[in-house]
């Protein structure tokens, strides 16, 4: 059906997305699933990646919204028996369980918003809901975006919605956590692109806003998260959450500059947005099967048990450290010229307006550079505890290389955080066609480039970028550093054992462990972790301590005091329900009795 | 005619609520399912049309013969107790009759034009068998009341249709009777298997069933 589909440069974006990020992870699940279950399961996981990846197409291309929920409803189910899929334990169906009760909340929403569209527009179809919502009463449309902002923030995972994504995506088989996590949270973002920025064409300055606050708290929260997170799938999970921030900061800001008529900023801010979109599938795609391989090759994710995999796995180490590099936003990798775009469509944003908006968008601009000083750290953790010193546990040390579908799909996404970073003249040219179409802003005759970007005369003289002469510096520079290093005169190689205070007797034991490393960061934040300890002492007379228990915690705040509460009081409500359900069918038939006898009454008022 | 079908099928009812023991249960329902068949059978006779005479042959092998004659055989093969298990006396359960008889009147009253006597009267002995029917339903303790009270507030509908609307559709009403038979034929076998399971079939005990 022609009518049925819409393939307008922003769902062919969503595509492209898709597609990079779902091929490499294919071929990785064909090394992946080998000697993982019978053959049943095997094939079944493969229809059930099929039907995926083509429910994540559909959601991205139809045109209408019924048509839109039937395939949004589609790849939450898919991707929850994906979750559940792997394993037989019980963590696996209780992560589905949160996924998929989340996941439904938020398509309540998304039900609400859509209804509500469609009767002002008489009509399903986009193009009838977009001509509709030009006339619609603004405060009808202020509910639409709150519920849109609701169903579509609990598939991204912004922060109080957060809740299920560490659960599930370190749950499901690692090819499909790089799926879910690199492409499937972002179709929530093209829902916030194309029903709020093109169908109801942001227009409220509080929206942008909104959005950008809960933008900003994701990143933090998420980073922070992920610094205290031990287990390698979780931790990339949470990093998925301050990614999702970082993207909205440039929707955000789109609409924040589209209300206020700000229209080239404004697709210069999607732009990155959406560049820093793709850039996240890449890299956090690439993160997860590295994360796979490494699960596959010890049998464990906790990064404690990890160490010295770089001897082991040097090819996966490689990939990972790309991945952790771009994510960490250094040059001249993918990640970094996408959050540069961020701060710089921030500032000059912070040039054009004035008064509180000003400091507004400076200080949001602080808090995303902290972000990215964050994730370095917590990827200095991530890298070094796993891959470097020797050994901790038995499964690290026999750990072995994996196998080359595996190798293929990483080498591929890895390939891509380069090209990526290089290639961001030609990219951004493109990516301003997208964001020209989802914001009705014709870019035909402005070039955008990090170079010279023409709104702001100020930049062309000021801000000066080139990722291609900023890797060949870097090449350079290193070059120097080598050759310093094989100055002639210099001893060779060294091979002396660390000074251990002459205890003679180093291990793995006495190295540095990822809670050690966490540790500035947790008293730093203590505000927001509520950090507590547990420790036991088991004695055998009051001067021997046989054994000594010490266990750090933080609190999950949000779970503790956001929702804890939420479901006590649903259980409380379901548990005086059980009251008026004893059991006797005599008392059920009468409760119809009744009921039948109270309509009647009540039908007998009106008459 | 209708005058004297309405008296009987309204004194059937009334028996089947001061009834204690189900035998005396099923011979009522027996008695009343004839009323309703010969009422049928002498509209069909009157209007000459065949179907009405094909739905008055089936009520009558279906209600006066093979539904009566399966609970029968289901209470003389699961040799339980006869009594019905009554939560309020026959005393008091005649009470309540008399008033939802008024209450029936009240509301058949409030639905149909005053004008019509024989219609409000209809009206009233069908809204009273359907209220009787849930009545049997929820104050006596065995499963077999279950049963009748369900066939009763059948029976009401079939009054209410075929005798103020002139009847349902002709296969509306044939797909509807196969549905009770069977329906019955159904709850007789769990009866059975209630009884073989509890040696009861005592409904008010199977609370303890609930999880």
């Amino acid at each position: 059906m022609p009518g049925l589909f819409l393939f307008d440069p922003l769902s062919i974006f969503f595509i492209f997305v898709i597609a990079i990020v779902s091929l490499p992870s294919a071929v990785y699940s064909v090394g992946y699933l080998k000697g993982g279950g019978s053959r049943f399961a095997t094939t079944l996981s493969w229809i059930l990646l099929c039907l995926f990846v083509a429910s994540m197409g559909l959601v991205v291309t139809v045109n209408n919204v019924i048509a839109f929920l039937v395939a949004w409803e589609i790849m939450s189910l898919v991707s929850y028996f994906l979750v559940i899929a792997d394993a037989k334990h019980e963590r696996s169906v209780q992560a589905g369980t949160i996924y998929i009760i989340m996941t439904h909340i938020g398509t309540a929403f998304l039900v609400a918003a859509f209804m509500i569209m469609a009767k002002y527009a008489g009509s399903f179809n986009f193009a009838a809901i977009k001509s509709a919502c030009l006339v619609m009463p603004p405060q009808i449309k202020n509910i639409i975006f709150l519920l849109l902002l609701v169903g579509f923030g609990t598939k991204a995972g912004i922060v109080p919605l957060h809740i299920w994504l560490p659960y599930a995506h370190p749950q499901a088989p690692s090819h499909i956590s790089s799926i879910m996590s690199g492409v499937m949270i972002k179709t929530a973002i093209y829902g916030i692109i194309r029903f709020v920025i093109y169908l109801l064409s942001a227009d409220t300055a509080w929206w942008g806003i909104l959005i950008l606050i809960l933008a900003i708290i994701s990143c933090l929260v998420g980073v922070i998260y992920a610094l205290m997170e031990h287990d390698l799938k979780r931790l990339l999970a949470y990093h998925s959450v301050e990614n999702i921030g970082i993207i909205l900061l440039g929707v955000g800001l789109s609409m924040f500059f589209l209300s206020i008529h700000l229209p080239y900023l404004a697709v210069f801010s999607l732009i990155a947005g959406l560049y820093h979109l793709v850039n996240h599938a890449i890299f956090k795609g690439l993160l997860f099967l590295c994360a796979g391989s490494v699960y596959k090759a010890t049998g464990t994710r906790d990064i404690e048990k990890l160490g010295g995999l770089i001897k082991k796995m040097p090819q996966t180490a490689v990939c990972f450290l790309l991945g952790a590099m771009a994510i960490s936003a250094l040059p001249p990798l993918n990640g970094f010229v996408s959050e540069w775009l961020t701060l710089q469509a921030f500032f000059l944003g912070a040039f054009k307006v004035t008064g509180v908006s000003r400091l507004f968008l400076g200080v949001c601009a602080a808090l995303l550079a902290l972000t990215g000083g964050l994730a370095a750290a917590c990827f200095v953790k991530a890298f070094g505890i796993t891959f470097l010193a020797q050994s901790r546990s038995r499964h690290a040390e026999e750990a072995k290389e994996v196998s080359l579908s595996m190798k293929v799909g990483m080498y591929f996404l890895s390939f891509l955080t380069v090209a990526f970073g290089l290639a961001a003249v030609p990219v951004m040219r493109l990516l301003a066609k997208v964001a020209g179409t989802a914001t009705d802003v014709d870019t035909k005759g402005v070039i955008f480039s990090l170079n010279n970007f023409i709104v702001n005369p100020l930049a062309e003289k000021g801000i000066y970028l080139s990722p291609l002469w900023l890797a060949l510096v870097l090449l350079i520079l290193g070059a120097i550093a080598f050759a310093l290093f094989l100055l002639p005169g210099r001893r060779k190689a060294v091979s002396y054992s660390t000074w251990d205070c002459g205890y003679y007797q180093l291990d793995a034991r006495n190295e540095y462990t990822a809670t050690a490393f966490s540790k500035p960061f947790r008293i730093a934040f203590s505000f927001f972790l509520l950090p507590y300890r547990r420790t036991q002492k088991i004695r055998e007379s009051f001067y021997h301590v046989k054994s000594f228990v010490y266990e750090t915690h933080t609190t999950p705040v949000f779970r503790k005091y956001g929702y804890a509460p939420v479901l006590a009081l649903v259980f409380g409500i379901a548990k005086s329900m059980r009251r008026i359900q004893p059991g006797s069918i005599h008392l059920y038939l009468s409760y119809i009795f009744v009921t039948v006898i109270l309509l009647i009454l009540f039908m007998g008022r009106f008459h | 005619m209708q005058g004297i079908v309405l008296f009987g099928v309204l004194a059937c009812t009334y028996l089947m609520v001061i009834a204690k023991r189900m035998p005396a249960l099923i011979r009522n329902f027996r008695y009343q399912s004839f009323f309703l068949f010969l009422a049928t059978f002498v509209t069909a006779f009157q209007e000459r049309q065949i179907d009405l005479y094909i739905i008055a042959g089936l009520l009558f092998v279906l209600k006066v013969i093979a539904i009566p004659y399966v609970l029968y055989r289901v209470i003389k093969r699961t040799k339980v107790n006869e009594d019905l298990g009554l939560f309020v006396n026959a005393q008091l359960s005649l009470l309540s009759a008399l008033g939802l008889t008024y209450l029936s009147w009240i509301l058949a009253r409030h639905l149909v034009a005053p004008v019509d006597r024989v219609e409000v009267s209809t009206f009233t002995v069908a809204l009273f068998m359907v209220s009787t029917g849930i009545f049997l339903m929820i104050l006596r303790m065995t499963a077999l009341a279950q049963i009748i009270g369900l066939l009763v507030m059948e029976n009401g509908l079939f009054l209410l249709a075929s005798m103020v609307s002139g009847g349902m559709p002709f296969f509306v009403e044939i797909a509807i009777f196969f549905d009770v038979f069977v329906s019955v034929v159904i709850m007789g076998f769990f009866l059975y298997r209630i009884n073989k399971l509890f040696t009861h079939i005592d409904v008010n005990k199977l609370s303890r069933l609930k999880g």
